[in-house]
């Protein structure tokens, strides 16, 4: 490599680390402008309208561990299982068109019902509690991965088919080679929508059909007007949610940074 | 109309021929109203083996699908075609290392780097990983691309790239190979210094070369025989130009194809 390109490659890693240090300075300013008007809020309220962060603080350490180790367990089986699920059925679809034609429309409707009327469908077909809350997020996430990883196999241009196809490879090789690595983006980004979206429904499901969770801890804390336990179970919501979008945003790092080379 | 999946071959087995096309028909049907194109007609082509063949002809004349039915990407509508003995559309994974393409586009996998380009077909042959990476490497370096191994492809730059798709061929080291406008994407200079590379490194490995091109004075230079297609594919002259040497012959004969392709009508459907 010569020393020209050398320096243009250090140069530009350079002018991406400093973007980077911008984006995180701009977040921590937002965030910590937030917290700061929060707690400015909570002097001028009583702590049973907005609570401060130190009761907060002392709420979330009293809150069930089990409770979000379960709800975040609930989260990962369901949506793994959809996402196996889904993407077994869109290979089958992508390979049959005809089945395809009669699997659309029955997609269109699933994804059409509300996820509040599958939580009820489930509290009435369903006894048992977890079976139901996976049967909800089985049936409100399995649809979305489908569409999602059917919509990245079909995006594979011609050209990518036809050259792997010229290479002669059996029909696994076929998958590892040129499937797999091609749907990867589509794959990571329906797992960032479909982790948020899950992490909402389990809560509701949680909150109407069941025992424990958070969402179950939500409905006690409502229940014994307690809206800094609220707070704290909001808290660890939303800590539980971005945690799995930097675990998500971190495989895309690692396996994806060829997108970012220009 | 012959049945063109049966494995059986109806054509005599030359065992000088690389590539036999016999009686070879393809028709599409067209997307928005169901009608039939003929591509090709009847076709009759056999290239012997060690033999550099171009063929040039209008755009639309059916060149591009006649490779297609070579590489085995599609199947002959009726007739057969013969590659190293097997049919391609049906003994896909026979041919294996015999038969290798080159793309007008690179056609490269964005997440792969150069070697790693270089390397996919070895994977899919089932070479080891260190005789990949030396095979990779080799050509990589043959072509002018040493330093540039771990580059992705949205850092190279066409010409780059298509030697990358070069090497990615010629590091199966096939015995047939097929190409189809390799260079028409690129400058004129890069396009005939590519050229040069390519047709040198054919030469050393023995190869059959079938060449679909535009560029009659590259056919003349480089090929052993030039045939010249018409509407459906059909061959309008078949000429031997080995031993061409002289400067005039080979203006002659560039004329020549010109006004035969000239005389030609655009191709319509039937």
């Amino acid at each position: 490599m010569s020393d020209l390109e050398a320096e243009t490659k250090a140069l530009s890693s350079r002018v991406v680390e400093t973007a980077k240090l911008k984006i995180n300075l701009e977040a921590t300013i937002a965030l910590g402008g937030l917290a700061l008007g929060w707690q400015i809020l909570a002097l001028l309220t009583p702590d049973f309208v907005i609570p401060g962060w130190e009761v907060i603080f002392r709420h979330i350490l009293q809150l069930k561990p089990s409770w979000i180790v379960l709800t975040t367990l609930r989260v990962f089986v369901a949506i793994m299982f959809s996402f196996v699920v889904g993407f077994s059925a869109a290979i089958l679809l992508d390979t049959s068109p005809r089945l395809q034609r009669y699997v659309d429309p029955l997609l269109n409707v699933v994804m059409a019902v509300p996820v509040i009327c599958w939580i009820l469908f489930a509290v009435l077909w369903f006894r048992g509690v977890e079976f139901r809350i996976f049967f909800v997020l089985f049936v409100v996430c399995c649809p979305v991965f489908l569409v999602d990883m059917l919509n990245g196999m079909k995006g594979i241009p011609t050209d990518w088919k036809e050259m792997v196809h010229s290479l002669r490879p059996k029909k696994l090789q076929y998958f590892q080679k040129l499937t797999l690595p091609a749907v990867l983006p589509a794959a990571l980004t329906s797992w960032k929508v479909n982790l948020s979206l899950a992490i909402r429904v389990v809560t509701i499901a949680e909150l109407v059909g069941a025992t424990s969770g958070i969402g179950y801890g939500l409905v006690v804390a409502q229940g014994q007007f307690s809206i800094a336990d609220i707070f704290a179970w909001t808290l660890v919501l939303v800590a539980i949610l971005l945690l799995t979008q930097f675990c998500i945003s971190y495989l895309e790092n690692r396996f994806l940074s060829w997108r970012d080379i220009a | 109309m012959n049945d063109s999946r049966s494995e059986t071959s109806t054509i005599s087995t030359d065992d000088c021929a690389a590539i036999q096309v016999c009686r070879l028909k393809k028709t599409f049907a067209r997307r928005s109203d169901g009608q039939t194109i003929v591509s090709i007609e009847c076709l009759d082509l056999i290239v012997p083996s060690g033999e550099v063949l171009f063929i040039v002809g209008p755009t639309g004349c059916g060149k591009s699908t006649l490779l297609s039915l070579l590489s085995g990407l599609e199947s002959p509508t009726s007739g057969e075609v013969i590659i190293a003995g097997q049919k391609p559309d049906i003994r896909h994974d026979h041919l294996n290392g015999i038969l290798g393409i080159i793309f007008q586009q690179d056609r490269l996998l964005p997440w792969r780097t150069a070697l790693q380009n270089v390397a996919i077909g070895l994977e899919i042959a089932g070479v080891t990983k260190a005789r990949r990476v030396e095979l990779a490497q080799k050509w990589l370096y043959k072509l002018g691309l040493k330093g540039f191994e771990n580059s992705y492809p949205r850092e190279l730059s066409g010409g780059m790239r298509q030697r990358v798709a070069m090497a990615r061929t010629f590091a199966l080291e096939p015995k047939i190979l097929l190409g189809d406008e390799v260079f028409s994407q690129l400058d004129k200079i890069t396009s005939q210094k590519l050229g040069a590379d390519f047709h040198l490194f054919a030469r050393e490995q023995k190869m059959t070369v079938i060449l679909v091109t535009h560029q009659l004075e590259e056919a003349i230079q480089f090929g052993d025989r030039v045939v010249v297609m018409g509407n459906y594919a059909k061959v309008l002259l078949d000429v031997s130009i080995q031993g061409f040497k002289n400067k005039n012959e080979a203006n002659a004969l560039c004329e020549q194809i010109e006004n035969v392709m000239r005389q030609e009508d655009t191709p319509v459907s039937r």
